[in-house]
């Protein structure tokens, strides 16, 4: 029994690290657009099936594709804000928080819908980054999960270095402080709103192209990661990356124990989903603005 | 300004009695769904258009309501309408409830609270299938024992009537102003008197409610409920209807609410393309013409009478 927890601690910390990148996305297109992206879990499932067909059809490695599905799904994300989001920036429109609620909701519908028709109904797998599993003793784990979390690391520290160290953070660091103080030092916001989009939307692809040999492809995969992201990104402070990365972690983890500790093993997967809903709805009771909330931001 | 309106309803309402004797049995089915979602995308027009409160909550109370009456109806061995009532005035509270605790949350934290709450509702559903029926479904008995759907058009019909005119007027009396008025500026509509708590309340109490009736009366209507009923696609469906509509009016998104049901089943051959052509309308719409389609419909007809301009120039607003 204490393996069996164990082993599905683990496992809740494997999807932890998946969970924070896709929340640490949501986090920086929040803290730079403040609006709440509803399509992020869809542009995730995206990134999957990216990883998916550059595989199958070009024939490339799964490490290469993952960074494709990345690129990929950058650039979807930059197509969706240029032709989409561009009012956001007007000072004519009126309740910008209520337009970016509604258009991300509608791409949301759109993308999971057009993945339906695209790539078919039915869940599809791609192969393995690596065969086998790794055994200490007798605790077993898929390369392909113990890699997902290792590249979601990676990840995670590449993204903090670029926040911190690169200009371009710098600059993503000062649109989040103040837009206008950031015009005024020659920061090109209308570039940096574009680049907050489509990072955020890489990041949720890499998630999904990591994942997609763990669990399979389906149209509607993004569904449960999308608010399981929201929850994290609430939960650590809208607009903390630091805060998304370790309540990432902290939701995977009691994920995984509510799964090995719920006494109906039929229901438990059921509602491990409606678990973490009820978390979300607790922590914004409790406490709207996170545990780890860096600043309170006003929604509008 | 206000003789147009009152012709339109006139010729509406004559227009409704007839329409389920013009058309076959097909399209009465079609016209009374569509009389269901024009209830529900109301209701979210109420919510979000005039009240500003974001709720992707709709379509749970309208499970709630649905799985409730059905449910009650078969525990108690209750008459239907005193089963109807109950799950109403369940959802009433319920959403008032949601409405008081949720009071501190604005905006996109306020949608994805109440998107969270219908998703834990369909998933405990669909998980306590002894109860339920979950994916399986709930069979719920006939309402009326005659075999057309006449009288469920007709019971539709009395319903979206009975809803439209209790939301109408209190969005035309001065409740409306404070909605609007906690809309557009939550701080300032308090400083200037507004009990903003009291209604915000109170507008997701009606909302909720009303979500739920219309949900009572799908429940036999449809004669076996899903959990899908209160899933984020057909809430999206809801959302699609009311803004092509026009969000800020209640007559705008019924009309939207006709006018997306009537493109969906023209679109019938077309499949699966209808919810990305719904998707991709919406974000059209949303783009291009944020007050609605219909709306800016309305707009040009109100431009051809230069009298009719000069009413409007006055100041009244454009739809109440």
């Amino acid at each position: 029994m204490l393996d069996y927890i164990l082993v599905q601690a683990l496992n809740g910390l494997v999807i932890g690290v998946i969970y924070a990148v896709i929340a640490t996305g949501l986090t920086v297109i929040f803290s730079i657009l403040k609006i709440v992206n509803f399509a992020h879990g869809e542009v995730y499932m995206m990134g999957g099936y990216f990883a998916y067909f550059v595989i199958a059809l070009l024939g490339l490695p799964p490490l290469l594709a993952v960074l494709v599905a990345m690129l990929l799904s950058f650039a979807l994300s930059v197509l969706f804000e240029r032709t989409l989001l561009t009012p956001l920036y007007s000072p004519t429109t009126e309740r910008k928080g209520d337009y970016g609620i509604l258009v991300t909701f509608g791409i949301s519908i759109l993308l999971r819908n057009l993945a339906i028709i695209v790539f078919g109904p039915f869940p599809l797998r791609p192969p393995s980054f690596f065969e086998g599993s790794l055994v200490v003793g007798n605790f077993v784990m898929s390369w392909d999960r113990v890699f997902a979390a290792g590249a979601g690391v990676v990840l995670l520290v590449g993204l903090l270095a670029f926040l911190s160290r690169s200009a371009w953070g710098q600059a993503l660091n000062a649109v989040s402080q103040s837009r206008e103080s950031a015009a005024i030092v020659g920061i090109n916001d209308r570039l940096v709103y574009t680049l907050a989009f489509g990072l955020g939307g890489g990041l949720a692809g890499g998630a999904g192209a990591l994942v997609g040999p763990i669990y399979a492809l389906s149209p509607s995969m993004g569904l449960v990661p999308d608010t399981q992201a929201f929850v994290i990104v609430v939960l650590g402070g809208m607009g903390s990356v630091g805060g998304s990365i370790i309540a990432g972690l902290l939701i995977g983890v009691s994920e995984g124990l509510f799964v090995a500790l719920f006494p109906d093993p039929t229901r438990s997967l059921a509602y491990a989903q409606a678990f973490s809903l009820l978390v979300l709805m607790g922590v914004l009771l409790v406490r709207p603005t996170g545990f780890f909330g860096r600043v309170h931001v006003a929604m509008e | 300004m206000r003789r147009l309106p009152i012709a339109a309803m006139a010729a509406f309402a004559v227009l409704a009695f007839a329409y389920p004797h013009l058309v076959d049995a097909y399209w009465r089915t079609v016209g009374t769904l569509a009389i269901f979602y024009a209830i529900v995308a109301a209701s979210w027009a109420l919510l979000v258009g005039y009240a500003g409160q974001f709720s992707f909550g709709q379509m749970g109370f309208v499970s709630l309501g649905a799985y409730g009456s059905a449910l009650l109806v078969q525990w108690l061995a209750i008459p239907f309408p005193i089963g109807m009532v109950a799950a109403v005035l369940v959802c009433t509270v319920v959403g008032a409830g949601i409405g008081f605790v949720c009071l501190r949350m604005r905006g996109p934290y306020l949608a994805i609270f109440t998107m969270a709450f219908s998703e834990v509702l369909r998933i405990v559903i669909l998980t306590e299938n002894e109860v339920t029926g979950g994916a399986g479904g709930l069979e719920v008995a006939p309402l009326f024992h005659s075999r057309t759907v006449f009288p469920y058009y007709y019971l539709a019909l009395a319903l979206l009537a009975g809803s439209l005119g209790l939301m109408g007027m209190m969005v035309a009396s001065r409740w409306g102003l404070f909605f609007r008025a906690i809309r557009e500026n939550e701080q300032a509509a308090a400083a200037a008197g507004v009990k903003v708590v009291r209604f915000r309340i109170l507008v997701f109490a009606i909302g909720s409610g009303v979500a739920g009736l219309a949900g009572t009366f799908y429940a036999p209507f449809i004669g076996i409920l899903t959990p899908d009923i209160g899933s984020v696609d057909q809430m999206g469906e809801v959302v699609a209807m009311a803004v092509i509509g026009g969000a800020e009016s209640l007559p705008a998104a019924v009309l939207g609410a006709f006018f997306v049901e009537a493109l969906f089943e023209a679109l019938r051959a077309y499949g699966e393309w209808r919810l990305v052509i719904f998707g991709g309308l919406l974000l059209l719409t949303m783009r291009f013409a944020r007050n609605g389609l219909l709306a800016l419909a309305w707009e040009q007809v109100l431009r051809l009478g230069p009298v009719l301009q000069r009413a409007r120039s006055i100041g009244r607003p454009a739809e109440s």
